[in-house]
């Protein structure tokens, strides 16, 4: 004598706003963890490992439903919300990413200065790898919240609205922040900004 | 901000820039295990009890009209079978006849709301719970709604579920003795206000009285689009319910009975509703006597899809009343012909809002 729920239909995810004070919250929320937690996990796990991404987006979700009906469809999508939250509790793991960016950026092997000025003139020839490596320190340097403007934008996918809705910021500032960050990386990946 | 002008590769482009990022730190995969527990201890947060991996064992709402279709229609013993009914005004049959003279007898106009009246709607119904296929029951559940004369202006709703429960599958001693919990609530209880009865505005993202009214939130402008005429009703009917449900002749039905049960349809469109149902193909009497909370009606059925669905109306004054539905197939542990749901509907007019009717 079960019914069988009625399939939902994917929305796309800046019109995935739903109403999360109903009565039953397991069902929304298997519905959203299905739909958002494998890029949630994905996104943190690059940002600070595959296993304190586990411990993150577990207490994403269970922050989401405890605060559940403090989401407000109107404000923004459920997936900048969750994103929002995940931020917040990624905040405690600061340490530990620069930890990661600051091994990242050793493992190019280059050393600051004469040689980050030669490895620039290369800079056509590195391999993306390369890149990564000097752009990781330059990442290290950024405060927390240029990095996940930044990060929510080029890793996650989120355009500027979103972004502003995530970080509970303007969108103008979502903008100058963005373009202010990108001509700094530019000008300081390349010289393996990490080191010095 | 760059110091290094001087070299032409000191800068990197948009480009380059995309690219280190898209490079930067490896992507991997999530652990399936280990988000699959994650999932599992949230379901279990969130109130549901079996969550790993299977369907989520957990009370549900039986909702008739999402019942399995597929199955052959075992019209029951007890039932008065009438011919399907014909269009036009020499019908002759039971049923449509029973409508017609339902219909005649709706005085022409509604009593006005005097200043301060509202409007009281109360709905007084048993829903079926279902545990798996263990335990089954109907839950008394108590609706009030308070209609303002300008409709524009604030409603109140009352919702209780009282706790009131009828076994069919299970006893509430073996619930408890198996540790299986009763007291989840199968729908939010309180109060809400509304103007125009908006409920849902805000969480539909909109100003309250700007949602479209329809056939289950009808407001004025939306019963005032419908012919009085029962042809033409009953064709706007059809269209609106086409690819609606799992059958056009029960679903024509199922509208009537959602607008009816609002306590909103005017005097002239319930007649006209009446006379729509007469025309629906299948529909039968299935009970002279229909008792519904002490008040006796006639019982319009429809059966399709392994339930009939049962309209009912007061004979005499031709006032909805109520309506259930009957299972006509075995379903695990409930034998056919058990009543799977019913609801009485009864409309008056109060003193204010909050107010209930005396006696």
């Amino acid at each position: 004598m079960t019914h069988r729920e009625p399939a939902v239909e994917p929305l796309p995810a800046d019109k995935d706003r739903p109403y999360l004070g109903g009565p039953e919250p397991a069902v929304e929320f298997g519905r959203l963890f299905d739909v958002y937690a494998q890029p949630l996990h994905r996104y943190l796990a690059r940002r600070v490992g595959t296993e304190t991404a586990d411990d993150l987006v577990s207490e994403t979700f269970l922050v989401a439903l405890n605060q559940r009906h403090t989401y407000d469809p109107h404000r923004g999508a459920v997936r900048s919300w969750l994103y929002g939250i995940a931020t917040n509790l990624l905040r405690r793991q600061y340490r530990q990413e620069l930890r990661a960016l600051q091994a990242t950026a050793r493992s190019a092997g280059h050393a600051p200065g004469e040689e980050a000025s030669h490895e620039a003139r290369v800079a056509d020839r590195l391999d993306a790898a390369a890149m990564a490596a000097q752009l990781a320190g330059a990442l290290a340097e950024l405060s927390e919240g240029d990095r996940d403007v930044l990060l929510l934008t080029s890793w996650a996918g989120f355009d500027s609205n979103e972004v502003a809705d995530a970080l509970n910021i303007p969108v103008g500032t979502v903008r100058s922040r963005l373009h202010r960050v990108r001509k700094w990386l530019r000008a300081h990946a390349p010289r393996g900004y990490g080191n010095v | 901000m760059s110091s290094h002008e001087d070299n032409v590769r000191a800068v990197w482009s948009d480009d380059e820039l995309d690219r280190a990022l898209a490079a930067l730190q490896p992507v991997p995969e999530p652990n399936k295990h280990a988000l699959d527990r994650i999932r599992a201890d949230l379901l279990v947060a969130a109130g549901a009890r079996m969550p790993v991996g299977e369907p989520t064992r957990s009370w549900r709402r039986w909702s008739w009209w999402l019942a399995a279709v597929g199955t052959v229609v075992a019209v029951m013993a007890s039932v008065l079978i009438v011919q399907t009914v014909q269009f036009g005004d020499e019908t002759t049959d039971a049923a449509a006849g029973q409508l017609y003279r339902a219909a005649d007898r709706i005085t022409a106009v509604d009593v006005p709301l005097g200043p301060g009246q509202y409007r009281y709607v109360a709905t007084h119904a048993w829903w079926m719970n279902t545990f798996d296929e263990d335990y089954a029951y109907l839950a008394e559940n108590v609706e009030e709604v308070w209609i303002p004369a300008d409709q524009t202006q604030e409603w109140l709703w009352r919702r209780d579920v009282t706790g009131a429960r009828k076994w069919l599958v299970g006893s509430e001693t073996k619930a408890k003795a198996e540790g299986i919990p009763l007291d989840e609530p199968d729908w939010p209880e309180g109060e809400w206000r509304a103007p125009c009865g908006d409920w849902y505005a805000t969480e539909a993202g909109r100003k309250p009285c700007t949602a479209e009214g329809n056939w289950q939130s009808p407001d004025t402008a939306f019963l005032s689009t419908l012919p009085r005429d029962p042809a033409e009703l009953y064709d706007r009917l059809r269209t609106d319910t086409a690819g609606q449900g799992n059958d056009a002749d029960l679903e024509m039905v199922v509208y009537v009975a959602d607008v009816l049960r609002t306590g909103r349809v005017p005097a002239d469109l319930r007649a006209s509703l009446y006379r729509v149902l007469a025309k629906v193909p299948g529909l039968e009497i299935t009970d002279r006597v229909a008792n519904v909370d002490g008040h006796k009606g006639t019982a319009f059925g429809i059966s399709a899809a392994g339930f009939r669905h049962d309209v009912i109306i007061d004979p005499v004054t031709g006032q909805f009343i109520g309506e259930r539905e009957i299972t006509e197939d075995d379903l695990d542990g409930i034998p056919a012909g058990t009543v799977t749901e019913y609801t009485s509907v009864a409309t008056t007019v109060v003193a204010g809002m909050g107010v209930r009717p005396s006696g």
